[in-house]
């Protein structure tokens, strides 16, 4: 009998129906993949069973029992634990600080913490050091004390609700591996993810879910990856090309691009090319130190011609947060020089770089790209509220047209213009914020940091398209992503960053994921 | 915990009452909250008086005598509501901006001050009602750079308002009270008739004319000006390019940067103007109906204006409705504690439990509506 039985689970907020009637079994020691669009429903339906919501109609049995978790320490209680997109850790605490929180009774035993700490690094390889604090670990890491904390009590069903998105390739596999792990040990895993290639590798069975129904559970065995697209976005992704099966990670044409050694122009050629006149954007041996004298960028010289895209590849937290920051007028670099289109930045406020036609598609999409709490059309002319006013009055009307014709041209999907930001999906939300940037006028520079970080097939599709389509007018594009197949799938070039430096560069042609895999983890000569 | 929460409940301007389905279609909920949790806390008060012996309906005379029994207690009852307004104006135009402005106490405080000095010392004389209009701008004016204060450290130094608007209240009311002891500064000097710590009489001429000369109402232009004030707030909120500006400052600092606005200055403004109009509350008290300046002349107002600006969850209307309910159940408790010897402690009571009601109605809306 499966562990996790639902039946006819339906659940309304409001008016909108986010699962519909479904029915699914999740059996002992499966890795159990649940894929969609944004909005599906994939994360109602783990609330669900997490008892964060309660179901409308429909029942549960775990292990043959009723479940009607009032709240997730009822769902802890009975076995079943879940890892967040967002992360509940307290980060000025140490990791066993925060394992212990919600979890000690009076007397806090942090020796029993510890011990229980080295059982599962020793069952399942997750190893953090329990002393240090959470905000000096890596996002990879501060995942790993999530995980732990669920492992703590020896539950029966894991939730992951996007675990991948926000992690590198290698820490990807290691995550993978433990879910592996995990079902070798009788326990089951539910993985939400869209990422198909993961599914590929770690799924004994994967669900679609599509506007709240369930459009088929598959086992993997022999299955038709491409199928299961089909079934996600509901029409066929052979018209979605390259681009599409790089980010969903499918790696169809692997074979097809064998290491070919080094490009020749990774040793010691210098990086920013000869035709140095026309550069939209040229830095110039860029310092950044952070407030704890801690040096982000080191020296960092690069120039992007006019209709290039040159990708950053690199692992997170090697600088391109704090490139991103720079260039957005967020943070000023302490020595060097950026220029665009001629025009020295140096000093200059985030107005004056807009002013200079640079656009900015910052990595964070909530805490700087938009106001979510403002209306769709407010976070379209967020920067010119002023042009569309009479006497310091608002001229609601013109702005709305001006915003609906910017929504038509760029596809963003919304019922008004006047709905709220955050009742965008994500995919929308980047499509505005990318609508934004590039209706800028002058526009010569674009940067898009992490411009597809948690869209769905659909969306990211949309936003290459459109950063594509910038680049064949003659922008010049920087983009940085943590997608190593994505960078190889849209850009013309890729320099790779490490820590804080540009290690090297490829030229359109000699992508290889060896190459920037190795240079991405420092090693400059392979 | 408590205190914040309510605070938060409060402040969080929509999805308050208005649950869909909710069940009292009839009358909306943003009615019939307010409405119920007045009349609940006022009959708890009528309880508490008469389960300590006293007379109910006496009390309930003498509190309706003070509210609006004679002409002269409805102009006196809007007087008051008119220095709450304005205060509860500024708490909301800061709060567009995210900023929590506390310090009423302090800028109705520092208004008053100025607005004595300047109509004593110069203005006396000028034509035209400008002696009453500078000394009013006197005042808004200190009012503003109090509240700029706190602007400029909130946003220079990231100095929580909600301390330092608070702290600068401290500090503004001993200097009111060091100004009319002080007899190089505004006390008046000692004469037979009188030795009490306050100034002298301000001239006429810089008093707010009446708006009902002949019937002996107190009631000032006061009020014109704070209806005007009620209408530009409105406006400035709801449909101005600054206050979309200040509304994108107050929800993403960041994001607004990253679009261009200058934040700092915009906190600063919001602080600015918010100071402003407590100031502008404090000199009207002092031009319109008192006419000198007594070290404790401000107390109360700021924080029951501070109240007014929290039911009215950001809206002008709402602070309109709240300042008049604030303004005529003071003037109704000063009479009762008067007339009947009921201490007025009871009326102080009933507004703790308006305020607590309603948020906490707000909380249990906002629950069910997330559920």
């Amino acid at each position: 009998m499966a562990l996790l039985e639902l039946s006819h689970l339906t659940k309304q907020f409001g008016t909108f129906t986010a699962l519909d009637d479904i029915s699914l079994g999740i059996e002992r020691g499966e890795v159990h993949c649940l894929l969609g669009e944004n909005g599906a429903g994939k994360s109602t339906l783990c609330n669900l069973i997490f008892g964060v919501h309660r179901p409308d109609a429909g029942t549960m049995l775990l292990g043959g029992a009723p479940l009607h978790p009032r709240g997730p320490a009822e769902a802890i209680e009975r076995g079943i634990v879940m890892v967040h997109q967002h992360f509940s850790l307290v980060p000025n605490m140490s990791v066993a600080e925060n394992l212990m929180l919600g979890r000690a009774k009076a007397v806090l035993k942090p020796q029993d913490i510890i011990i229980r700490m080295e059982q599962l690094a020793a069952e399942y390889g997750l190893e953090v050091n329990p002393q240090v604090l959470i905000e000096d670990l890596s996002v990879g890491e501060r995942q790993r004390v999530e995980i732990i904390k669920c492992l703590l009590g020896d539950p029966q069903l894991l939730v992951l609700d996007e675990p991948t998105a926000v992690l590198q390739p290698d820490e990807i596999d290691a995550l993978l591996g433990i879910c592996r792990q995990l079902t070798l040990r009788g326990k089951s895993v539910i993985l939400v993810t869209h990422k198909l290639g993961e599914i590929g590798r770690v799924a004994d069975r994967t669900t679609v879910l599509r506007q709240g129904r369930i459009i088929e559970t598959v086992a993997m065995e022999g299955a038709d990856i491409r199928s299961l697209v089909r079934s996600m976005v509901g029409r066929d992704v052979q018209s979605a090309g390259s681009v599409l099966a790089a980010t969903i990670d499918l790696e169809q044409d692997a074979p097809a691009h064998p290491a070919t050694g080094l490009p020749s122009d990774v040793n010691g050629a210098p990086l920013v090319p000869e035709a140095a006149g026309d550069a939209v954007l040229r830095l110039s041996d860029l310092v950044y130190r952070d407030a704890d004298g801690v040096t982000k960028l080191d020296n960092l010289s690069l120039a992007i011609n006019p209709g290039e895209i040159v990708g950053v590849a690199g692992v997170e937290g090697n600088g391109q947060s704090e490139l991103g920051l720079i260039l957005a007028g967020l943070a000023s670099p302490t020595s060097g020089s950026i220029v665009v289109g001629g025009q020295s930045l140096d000093g200059c406020t985030p107005q004056q770089i807009t002013a200079a036609g640079v656009g900015i598609v910052p990595e964070d999409r909530h805490a700087v790209a938009c106001i979510k709490e403002l209306s769709l059309a407010e976070n379209l002319f967020l920067g010119a509220i002023g042009k569309f006013s009479r006497f310091g009055l608002l001229d609601k009307s013109g702005r709305r047209k001006a915003a609906e014709a910017m929504m038509r041209e760029f596809d963003v999907r919304a019922s008004s213009s006047d709905v709220a930001m955050s009742s965008l999906s994500g995919g929308n939300q980047q499509k505005a914020v990318l609508a934004r940037e590039l209706s800028l006028d002058p526009l010569v520079f674009l940067l898009a940091a992490q411009p597809t970080r948690g869209l769905d097939v659909g969306a990211i599709e949309a936003v290459y398209g459109r950063i594509r389509a910038a680049r064949d007018a003659g922008l010049g594009v920087l983009l940085v992503s943590s997608e190593l197949e994505e960078l190889m799938a849209v850009s013309d070039r890729i320099v790779v960053i490490y820590r804080g430096r540009l290690v090297g560069e490829l030229a359109a042609g000699s992508f290889s994921r060896e190459a920037i895999g190795a240079m991405m983890s420092g090693h400059e000569h392979v | 915990m408590s205190m914040s929460k309510l605070v938060l409940a409060m402040k969080r301007p929509k999805s308050m009452f208005g649950a869909p389905g909710a069940g009292f279609n009839l009358v909306p909920l943003q009615v019939l909250v307010p409405v119920l949790s007045t009349l609940i806390a006022l009959g708890i008060g009528l309880l508490i008086i008469a389960s300590t012996g006293g007379s109910v309906s006496e009390a309930i005379a003498a509190f309706w005598d003070g509210m609006a029994g004679s002409d002269y207690n409805i102009g006196a009852s809007l007087n008051r509501a008119i220095t709450l307004g304005l205060v509860g104006l500024g708490f909301i135009f800061a709060n567009r901006a995210n900023l929590t402005n506390v310090g009423g106490e302090g800028q109705i405080a520092m208004g008053g001050m100025f607005a004595t000095a300047v109509a004593l010392h110069g203005a006396g004389n000028l034509p035209f009602g400008l002696a009453f209009i500078v000394s009013m701008a006197a005042g808004a004016t200190a009012g503003a750079l109090w509240g700029a204060l706190a602007g400029y450290l909130k946003a220079k130094r990231g100095t929580n308002e909600v301390i330092s608007t608070l702290l600068l209240s401290f500090i503004a009311l001993p200097l009111v009270y060091w100004s009319v002891e002080s007899f190089h500064l505004l006390r008046k000097p000692i004469s037979d008739l009188s030795s009490l710590p306050e100034s002298p009489e301000i001239p006429d001429t810089t008093k707010l004319p009446l708006l009902f000369p002949d019937n002996g109402s107190p009631l000032h232009i006061g009020l014109l000006l704070a209806i005007v004030a009620v209408v530009v707030i409105w406006l400035v909120l709801k449909h101005s390019t600054l206050g979309l500006r200040l509304r994108a400052v107050g929800l993403n600092e960041t994001a607004s940067r990253r679009a261009g606005l200058r934040t700092s200055f915009y906190i600063i403004l919001a602080m600015a103007v918010s100071g402003g109009l407590g100031g502008l509350g404090g000199a009207i008290m002092i031009l319109g109906q008192q006419f000198y300046l007594t070290s404790d002349f401000s107390s109360g107002y700021g924080f029951d204006g501070l109240v007014v600006g929290l039911l009215s969850r950001g809206s002008a209307v709402g602070v309109v409705i709240g300042a008049l309910l604030f303004g005529f159940l003071r003037s109704g408790s000063i009479n009762m504690e008067i007339t009947a010897h009921i201490p007025s402690a009871v009326v102080l009571i009933c507004q703790g439990l308006i305020v607590i009601i309603i948020a906490g109605s707000a909380i249990l809306t906002n629950r069910k509506s997330n559920r």
